[in-house]
């Protein structure tokens, strides 16, 4: 059985201390808490620097005694993170995990993986060969991938709600219909068009 | 009802109820302080009684007289000074038990011909010159100290007719008589030792768990509210999450001996876990508290070991008692029972499948399941350190070795029966040890011929004076010995007496030979 108690511990924790470190995790919905988002900002110094990383959390029935399971919901080019499935090549979060351990501090262990990789233990054996005979490549890469997926949510709303203006959307609307549906441009576009 | 008697919590001033205690507050009005006992002649307290001690005579011949002379002469009788204790401001309630028993049987209430007020007054004149007279005729100290001022406060102040006590620096009250040096002693040492507990307590209300982050001593169910003491660490768990750790099932992948063992925070491994409802501060308290806890374990006996029956697989290094019960199988055969039924192996020539990697394995996998699931609802999660040989006791070994092909001679007669071990039964036993040293012990051929009553031949032509060696439980001395010799040929064995072989003698030579 999970302890819910923990986990609303480690959230309350967690929200308290969102400036400092950036981390924040949130229920996916309002019905249980063993489906979680945390969020995690790119290590500065790092291609990642910029992006904002959302991670899939999975509690399983024996948290705090098993270890949390995690993904990267968006896509990141590195070493030990799956480019097709997210997947976390993480040792805490395998053999190595403690019920000392928290979702909050999981999560900063996630982000210095960022910084640190380790491409002798490869999740995504192509980015770790590319990590080490080709680095420059590997960079901006792991660079285009971030301004890709990562920053989408912040910067480019604004060229979106640009884009919706310019096809004869008042701005206000544009940008409101944006957010409802998280982003997507041809979603924003339908919901502008049937409502 | 009239507010007679002096509320008890009132004179220590804690009365939660105030205004509408159904008990006096009066500090004036005389308590009702008559000890009984002390008129039955059976106070065991002696001095050290809180309640008045007055004679039986003094109510006994006011008694005589009829009940309301009985109230008037306590009053004003000079003959028989009332002491403040046997009167009472409303008269009705305060006679003493000689008195009640005569009079108030028999008769009805009468009421005092003055309103209680009045009285009052009256008898309170009595209280400091009397109060006063009485205690110099003792030695100081024989005297009581007054209990109103070790509570905290007396009314009286400096004209208090008790002696006040010295204030002990530990609690602030003022109870210590200061003509009774063992007294006081005894109350300083009880006094400070209470206020560390608290203190300690204190201390541990504030320590959280780090799995489940409450606070330990805050958790629903008392059985909860107890640490987890890990014995190599100090980093605090409630008992139930560091339970549940160690026990968590290996199906997430977790290992055993090094994650699961360790310390949550620092991974430091521990082999057991003291349940303790203080947290320490200091070494010496922690260590004081898994020694109390090892000593209250080492009272029980181990259900395990079953007096004699059973295998406990902590051997010697098993917290519980170990007592073998006159009778039981070890008493009887000098050597623990099977623990599981192994698969038997009826071949005494052909050793070597027995011996490879695989069963050695098997044999760690049975121990380590004992280990795991020994002792689930008890206090001790007792975690030995596990290798297939290197905590074998002597017994286990014996009886390892016995099965590995012994078992037509077991089963043989009594009087006579012949080991054999062939030229070509080489043993190979791969003993893989935490510091991994990889031990290879061999035997080379030899007969061994037993006869219970005469000795012991050996083929390799030293017949050795053995007893015993085989029923008890004895081989692995005659392998080791065997082992420790230099030729490597001839077993050395002495007489063995029944006693049981010292198991670090036995360590100590399977070193030698590794």
């Amino acid at each position: 059985m999970i302890d819910f108690a923990r986990v609303q511990k480690e959230l309350q924790e967690c929200s308290k201390d969102v400036e400092g470190s950036g981390i924040r995790v949130a229920p996916k919905s309002d019905a249980t808490l063993a489906r979680l988002v945390g969020t995690i900002p790119g290590p500065i110094g790092t291609p990642y620097e910029g992006g904002t990383f959302q991670i899939d959390i999975t509690l399983p029935d024996g948290y705090p005694f098993e270890p949390p399971k995690m993904q990267f919901s968006t896509k990141v080019w590195h070493p030990n993170i799956s480019s097709q499935s997210g997947a976390i090549c993480l040792d805490i979060l395998k053999d190595q995990w403690s019920p000392a351990l928290t979702l909050k501090t999981a999560l900063l262990s996630v982000q210095a993986l960022l910084s640190a990789p380790q491409p002798d233990d490869p999740q995504d054996a192509v980015v770790a060969q590319q990590y080490i005979k080709q680095h420059q490549t590997f960079v901006s890469t792991a660079q285009y991938w971030t301004e890709t997926f990562a920053k989408a949510s912040s910067r480019g709303i604004e060229e979106k709600v640009q884009k919706l203006v310019e096809m004869g959307f008042p701005e206000a609307q544009a940008r409101s219909s944006l957010e409802s549906v998280g982003g997507d441009e041809n979603l924003a576009l339908e919901k502008l068009c049937s409502g | 009802m009239s507010k007679r008697v002096l509320c008890k919590f009132f004179a220590h001033g804690a009365c939660l109820k105030g205004e509408n205690c159904e008990f006096s507050h009066d500090w004036k009005a005389p308590p009702n302080n008559i000890c009984t006992f002390y008129q039955k002649g059976i106070c065991a307290y002696g001095s050290r009684c809180r309640y008045q001690h007055v004679k039986p005579s003094q109510s006994q011949s006011s008694a005589s007289s009829s009940s309301t002379s009985a109230q008037q002469s306590l009053v004003s009788d000079p003959a028989y000074p009332p002491h403040p204790s046997c009167t009472s401001s409303s008269g009705v309630a305060l006679v003493p038990v000689a008195l009640t028993e005569l009079s108030a049987s028999s008769r009805p209430f009468i009421l005092p011909k003055q309103p209680a007020w009045k009285q009052e007054c009256d008898q309170h004149e009595f209280l400091d010159d009397d109060d006063v007279g009485e205690p110099t005729s003792l030695k100081p100290a024989d005297r009581p100290i007054c209990s109103f001022a070790a509570a905290g406060d007396c009314p009286r102040g400096d004209k208090c007719p008790h002696i006040h006590g010295d204030l002990c620096p530990t609690c602030g009250k003022r109870c210590l008589h200061p003509f009774r040096p063992e007294e006081k002693e005894e109350h300083l040492r009880m006094c400070e030792k209470k206020q560390k507990h608290l203190e300690v307590l204190k201390h541990s209300q504030e320590i959280e768990c780090s799995v489940c982050l409450e606070r330990v001593l805050s958790k629903p169910t008392p059985a909860e509210r107890k640490f987890g003491l890990l014995s190599e660490c100090d980093h605090p768990f409630c008992i139930s999450c560091i339970r549940n750790w160690r026990n968590s099932s290996t199906t997430s992948g977790l290992d055993v001996n090094n994650a699961l063992r360790a310390c949550p925070i620092c991974r430091k491994l521990s082999y057991f876990v003291v349940p303790s409802v203080l947290w320490y501060t200091t070494k010496e308290e922690k260590q004081e508290i898994v020694d109390s806890y090892k000593a209250k374990l080492k009272s029980i006996d181990c259900k395990h070991f079953d007096f004699g029956n059973g295998n406990c697989p902590f051997g010697t290094s098993c917290f519980y008692k170990h007592t073998v019960r006159p009778g039981s199988y070890i008493w009887k055969n000098h050597r623990p029972p099977p623990r599981k039924p192994t698969p038997r192996r009826s071949d005494a020539v052909d050793m070597d499948p027995f011996i490879n990697r695989d069963d050695i394995n098997d044999m760690a996998g049975l121990l380590e399941d004992d280990m795991d699931c020994n002792f689930p609802d008890d206090d001790l999660d007792f975690d030995e350190d596990i290798n297939p040989l290197n905590n074998l006791s002597p017994f286990e070994m014996a009886f390892m070795l016995s099965q590995m092909g012994f078992d037509e001679s077991d089963s043989s007669s009594d009087d006579e029966f012949i080991l054999l071990l062939r030229g070509s039964a080489t043993i190979s036993v791969l003993v893989s040890s935490v510091l991994g040293f990889i031990l290879f012990f061999s035997l080379p051929c030899f007969n061994i011929t037993y006869k219970p009553t005469s000795s012991l031949s050996i083929e390799h032509g030293c017949p050795v004076s053995l007893q015993h060696a085989y029923r008890d439980g004895r081989l692995e001395e005659v392998v080791l010995r065997h082992l420790g010799n230099e030729d490597g040929q001839t077993v050395i064995a002495k007489h063995i007496s029944c006693a049981r072989i010292d198991f670090c003698a036995v360590s100590a030579l399977l070193k030698y030979a590794g």
